[in-house]
């Protein structure tokens, strides 16, 4: 099979294969620019053939892209089940800010401390997120921030101020909430679509 | 009020500045007066007179270019904010000129009216492009939520105004056709249908936009309901309930990227040929680097031996000769603190002191402890110290093994 491959290939393939995702919003090691190369029309299929002789399967999200791997066995249903969990501690704690962290934002670790200790309701929520180290809030901001963007949810912009920006790979997130199914009785929720509780 | 000055004055002083200008037009709105006079390109004297022709102004220390030459330079880069009332101002200006024309068929009027007429199809497709950017812009960096709906908003309102003008310049275009035919001005008429086709073209453009600026609201508002969710669902998560009262397993279980199922990115082992070469090489000294593995650790050519080297001697020779010293101690029947104290050591390595005697019989111990009789009692041996006075020392006694039990002399 000859197929003609972008030279970013193996780079795609580098951060993709550790189950990284690739945001069209990243800048870290010319991330958009591997998310335009995948995102062409014809390299995307050439990808994605070349791909699949090893099989792995490169999915498409509103701007960004991911590997899944074909007959993949579920081998660590707990594992999956408690990052999930955790995703949801973290999301909600992102959604009760008061300038509220969504894709594209841009946030301070130290600012988001700051907000989370002159709020109780949000100061409990960060406490009761399950952490390893983290004696002081800014320590648990510091670790939530680690955690995410090791999962290539979030790109640290700045060194110094710890600044860090939402990648639209988040987008994935949200996208797996809003497929979650509440069984309740009676639709009390919808009156109030679009009001957050803060 | 600035000073009174013509065109090309103001053009020198741009140009002799530039550099001022375009760093200030970089960093608007956040360049104090000391950060500016701390470059090297401007002096507080050309400050001051920048200042007094109003290329610059002053407030609160922070130092602005001039809103008109920033006006100017945006408009020429097709950025900046958008501004539908130009159009307005040259429809009012065309259609004075029109009633004008009307008035007295002047030829001056109707080159004003030619004018207007091209700087209407201008104006409306440089801000349509400002538009088109400033929602993208919007859309994409604006990190409070609230102002940027209500930007995007606002982009919405003024897309709706310019709407409102291309159809009042296209009504004027209709109701003055006979006007227009009467002056029998070729020019006239090319100018009037190419602004027909920019009016139509911009109008298709601007549906596109509010396409855009609709699906960016509505994404906000997706991601505003799905926050609102999530918080409902980690309310039930809190209560214990979430496996109980949502799918949130079988959805979890569903999903499949590589990174939340464990699978491990595919290893292959390097080459020994690829380690041979340089790179290999340097690789190996990474991994050695990282992992804190002496083995791999570079092996480089060892240093220029220090002039003094001789003096480091003795103890070398001392730490390499523990198996002649061994060999001797099992072949006679001191026990073996006894016989390191005693031990003639060769004059050549001048005079072994006790603290390296002591040193030799804990590493003779240690080493050949197999060949050596452990009697786990304590003997006692007393010795000066460096200040003379009488001190004692404890000690295991050893006995060489083939050797019978025997007391200590």
């Amino acid at each position: 099979m000859d197929i003609k491959l972008p030279k970013q290939t193996h780079d795609i393939f580098a951060i993709m294969a550790r189950g990284h995702f690739i945001s069209s919003n990243g800048t870290k090691d010319g991330m958009n620019r591997l998310y335009d190369i995948i995102n062409e029309p014809e390299n995307f299929e050439n990808l994605q053939n070349y791909f699949g002789v090893i099989k792995y399967r490169i999915e498409r999200g509103n701007n960004f892209f991911y590997f899944s791997k074909v007959d993949e066995i579920n081998s660590i249903v707990e594992k999956k089940l408690e990052t999930f969990e955790k995703y949801i501690d973290i999301i909600d704690l992102f959604a009760s800010m008061d300038n509220k962290i969504t894709i594209g934002s841009r946030f301070r670790t130290g600012a988001l401390a700051e907000e989370c200790n002159a709020n109780v309701r949000l100061k409990q929520k960060l406490q009761k997120i399950p952490l390893y180290r983290s004696e002081t809030l800014h320590n648990k901001v510091r670790e939530i921030c680690d955690l995410m963007s090791r999962d290539s949810f979030l790109e640290r912009e700045d060194e110094a101020s710890e600044t860090y920006k939402v990648l639209d790979s988040y987008a994935y997130l949200l996208d797996v909430i809003n497929a979650i199914a509440i069984y309740e009785e009676g639709g009390t929720t919808e009156g109030t679509a679009g009001i957050i509780y803060n | 009020m600035g000073m009174q000055v013509n065109a090309k004055e103001i053009l020198s002083l741009l140009y002799y500045n530039r550099d001022v200008v375009d760093f200030l037009f970089g960093n608007r709105d956040s360049v104090t007066v000391n950060e500016l006079l701390s470059r090297e390109d401007i002096t507080a004297e050309q400050y001051q007179k920048l200042v007094a022709h109003d290329v610059l102004y002053e407030h609160q220390q922070v130092v602005g270019l001039n809103d008109a030459v920033i006006a100017m330079f945006e408009d020429f880069m097709e950025i900046g904010e958008v501004t539908p009332s130009f159009i307005n101002d040259y429809i009012n200006e065309l259609k004075r000129n029109i009633r004008y024309y009307q008035e007295g068929n002047e030829y001056r009027f109707l080159r004003s009216i030619k004018k207007y007429l091209k700087r209407i199809g201008g104006a409306i497709s440089k801000e349509i492009i400002k538009l088109q950017k400033n929602v993208d812009d919007t859309y994409k960096n604006e990190g409070n939520y609230r102002i940027k709906l209500q930007k995007l908003e606002d982009y919405r309102l003024k897309r709706d105004t310019i709407i409102e003008f291309i159809n009042r310049a296209n009504e004027m275009i209709d109701e003055t056709r006979k006007l227009f035919e009467l002056t029998n001005d070729l020019e006239l008429y090319g100018i009037v249908s190419s602004l027909r086709n920019i009016l139509i073209e911009n109008l298709d453009y601007l549906i596109e936009i509010q396409t855009d600026i609709t699906d960016y609201i509505n994404k906000i508002q997706f991601q505003l309901d799905v926050y609102k969710k999530a918080q409902h669902i980690k309310e039930i998560k809190d209560h214990g309930q979430l496996h109980y009262k949502t799918n949130f397993k079988e959805v979890v279980l569903g999903l499949n990227p590589l990174g939340f199922n464990g699978v491990k990115s595919p290893r292959t082992k390097i080459s020994v040929e690829f380690l041979h070469t340089d790179d290999g090489y340097m690789l190996c000294g990474r991994i050695a680097e990282k992992y804190k593995i002496t083995r791999l650790m570079a092996r480089r050519l060892a240093d220029k031996l220090p002039a003094n080297f001789k003096d480091h001697r003795v103890e070398a020779f001392v730490k390499l000769d523990t198996q002649t010293l061994l060999e001797k101690f099992l072949k006679q029947n001191k026990n073996l603190f006894e016989f390191l104290m005693d031990f003639k050591f060769p004059k050549s390595l001048g005079n072994v002191t006790f603290e390296e005697r002591v040193t030799l019989f804990v590493e003779i111990s240690m080493e050949f402890d197999k060949q050596l009789d452990f009697k786990f009692t304590l003997n006692w041996y007393d010795f000066e110290d460096d200040k003379k006075q009488k001190r004692k020392i404890g000690y295991t006694l050893i006995l060489p093994k083939k050797v019978k039990e025997k007391k200590a002399a």
